[in-house]
């Protein structure tokens, strides 16, 4: 019970007006970025990033574990009311959520999207307040054999998971790398791969990176892409106390309980593809569906929705798992938060919980704070999201550029790191048009140093000898482990081209 | 719904294959240029700043040759969707170009003329690429935003970016 007490004084930190302000801050902007078409959780915290930065430690965190949830919040909302195909990580959401929308169900879809993220939300936020602790103390129990063994795990997973083509992942994931060895070799003072660029001499600021990669590199492949014409977007009926009826309640509550056991534990693998958990609960609502639900699967059924977003919110707390217990990030945007922690010279990892209990508690807490505000906030405010909706597109994009071109130049003050900006921006381009994910390149580049360490340290005290890695009983489980999602994800993957092939039939 | 995907053949353009190569020209030279790492004595077995740089420059060389292979095999990579992307209009490249013009110059200005009046041209610039009339209304936009950000972070934040000769003297955008 002394996690309760711990989580009990993190309550009152976060309960403080002045932090209660920011969570609400937190979660108004984060959703109100994350409504906004073609940004996703990942880019809502990359670009909010910089406003963070005058902040205190507890009072950013606090804003942060707001932005985090309301980003994910904002992301599906959109997916239910346009009437495009969205983002892979919402996709299963539209699915359903659209066809709904457009039987003049949207606003079931948004009121079980709200209620099943925050059901799924609270029950994964406590699951993780005991669960972290203990995953803590079996961490600070590995050693560095251990941890390289985790870090290829994590990865081999990203890279090749992530996206369509394994060797595509792989190679993102190496240029991350390869960004993340630039500059002074931290063990031995070394200059590596600085090109005689005295910019470069410290390294590529990995914010700069994220905001690049995520922002100017989107605007620049929207700018090249973009949808001309009207924006089609689906009307939803006004006043949310008729939004669900009571057979939307009895049909919602079952997937949301099952969207969470499904999502909850997918996040908290030390692996990539957390947005497994969201295409395997669609998967098994539709298994699972009787009658007329059976009916209305792949026209609109409300099942479609609960489940997954459940699903998805569930494991978005999972990923918060491995990376305050293990350092260890496993998405885009749990790279992302690294980053700002390490801002704050925190170092996620096992002694977290033990050095920095001020800090982390308070941030849980929150995280319940943050579930209960967009509960409160968004059904009522969901006549505010569908303006935001209708932002011209140009003014957009231009202010996505704007905020990116900020973001890169308050890091150090310097127009350099704007330039720097825009070269990884163009790459950005280039990666999103010939097929390769971002994501895993984001977390090469922030793994690949602390793996170096980790396997420098390893081999130091093993005295060089490579067979170390494969002699602790721990670490061969976890490359066994390894080969059995590879070999599971090959099945998966064909199962998912299956029902995709599936439902683009069916939408013709 | 993609009209490109993995396995279908298409036309083969020259960027696919450019960005393939680059990336295995990339690690080539990784795996070259490690070598020249300066490799302090370290003590006995531990490994240096340059076996990172091999393991590195090895996985973009077999990535990059197995995704190079592919594409000439008539493999397509699949383009990214998203809510505001229509695929089958082909890639307008000037925009883009345009767009990437428009960060650079925006890098270039902010020294001479400060952030916030480079911060209006750089909103104005995009917007107008992007198809915003008339020009002069996203002006106003571009300099009621980067004028509101520099209060922003000079009041909210305490964070002063650097306001720029021409509005140098006006207290307020100051931190």
């Amino acid at each position: 019970m002394d996690n309760l007490n711990l989580l009990l004084q993190g309550f009152a930190t976060a309960a403080h007006p002045e932090y209660l302000a920011f969570a609400f801050i937190g979660v108004i902007l984060g959703t109100a970025v994350g409504v906004l078409p073609g940004i996703g959780p990942s880019m809502t915290v990359a670009l909010l990033l910089p406003l963070t930065y005058a902040l205190d430690p507890t009072a950013a965190l606090i804003t942060f574990a707001g932005i985090y949830y309301g980003g994910m919040y904002g992301g599906s909302t959109t997916s239910i009311l346009l009437n495009t195909p969205g983002e892979a990580s919402s996709m299963i959401t539209a699915l359903e959520g659209n066809k709904m929308a457009k039987r003049g169900k949207g606003a079931a879809a948004l009121a079980t999207a709200a209620i099943g993220s925050f059901v799924a939300g609270t029950l994964a936020t406590a699951a993780l307040t005991f669960l972290a602790p203990v995953a803590a103390d079996l961490a600070v129990k590995l050693g560095p054999v251990e941890k390289v063994a985790l870090m290829v795990l994590a990865f081999t997973t990203v890279g090749a998971l992530l996206g369509r083509s394994v060797s595509r992942g792989l190679a993102a994931l190496g240029v991350g790398m390869f960004i993340g060895l630039m500059g002074v070799d931290g063990m031995s003072g070394q200059m590596r791969f600085t090109f005689g660029v005295p910019v470069l001499n410290d390294g590529i600021d990995v914010v700069v990176v994220a905001v690049a990669l995520f922002a100017v590199g989107e605007a620049l492949y929207v700018g090249a892409q973009l949808r001309r014409g009207p924006q089609q977007l689906v009307p939803v009926t006004r006043g949310w106390r008729t939004w669900m009826t009571r057979e939307d309640w009895r049909r919602s509550w079952k997937p949301w309980l099952r969207g969470t056991a499904i999502g909850f534990p997918i996040g908290t693998l030390p692996a990539g593809g957390a947005e497994v958990g969201t295409f395997l609960s669609y998967s098994a609502e539709r298994k699972l569906a009787r009658g007329k639900a059976k009916e209305e699967f792949g026209h609109g059924a409300i099942e479609g929705v609960a489940g997954p977003e459940a699903a998805n919110n569930a494991s978005a707390a999972g990923v918060l798992v491995p990376l305050l217990t293990l350092g260890i990030p496993t998405s885009a945007t749990a790279a992302v938060i690294l980053v700002a922690l390490q801002h704050y010279n925190i170092q996620p990892g096992p002694l977290l919980f033990k050095d920095h209990g001020d800090l982390v508690w308070p941030l849980v807490a929150s995280l319940y704070i943050g579930n209960v505000l967009l509960l409160v906030l968004n059904l009522p405010l969901v006549g505010l999201w569908v303006k935001v909706l209708q932002i011209p597109r140009h003014y957009l994009y231009a202010g996505i550029l704007l905020f990116a071109a900020l973001g890169a130049f308050a890091v150090h003050f310097s127009p350099q790191d704007v330039i720097v900006l825009l070269v990884l921006g163009i790459l950005g381009f280039f990666m999103r048009r010939y097929g390769y994910p971002v994501a895993p390149m984001v977390v090469g580049l922030i793994l690949g140093p602390i793996f170096e360490r980790q396997l420098r340290s390893a081999l130091q005290i093993a005295q060089g000898d490579w067979l170390t890695l494969v002699q602790s009983p721990f670490a061969i489980v976890v490359y066994v482990a390894l080969l059995l999602a590879l070999g599971g994800s090959v099945l998966l993957r064909r199962k998912e081209d299956d029902l995709e092939h599936e439902l683009v039939e069916a939408a013709r | 719904m993609n009209p490109t995907t993995p396995t279908q053949p298409g036309r083969l353009s020259f960027g696919e294959p450019a960005m393939a190569g680059g990336i295995l020209a990339l690690g080539v030279f990784a795996l070259v240029r490690a070598g020249s790492i300066a490799e302090p004595v370290t003590a006995a077995g531990a490994i240096g700043p340059r076996t990172m740089p091999y393991f590195v420059g090895g996985l973009l060389v077999v990535t990059g040759g197995i995704t190079l292979a592919r594409v000439l095999r008539g493999e397509r990579g699949e383009a990214e969707g998203g809510e505001d992307v229509d695929l089958s209009g082909g890639t307008d490249w000037l925009t883009a170009v345009l767009l990437a013009v428009a960060v650079l110059g925006h890098a270039l200005l902010i020294g001479v003329i400060g952030w916030p009046l480079a911060g209006a041209a750089l909103f104005t610039a995009g917007a107008v690429i992007l198809g915003a009339r008339p020009w002069w209304r996203a002006l106003v936009v571009g300099l009621i935003m980067a004028f509101a950000i520099q209060l922003v972070f000079a009041g909210g934040l305490g964070v002063s970016l650097p306001p720029g000769p021409l509005l140098e003297g006006v207290a307020f955008l100051h931190g």
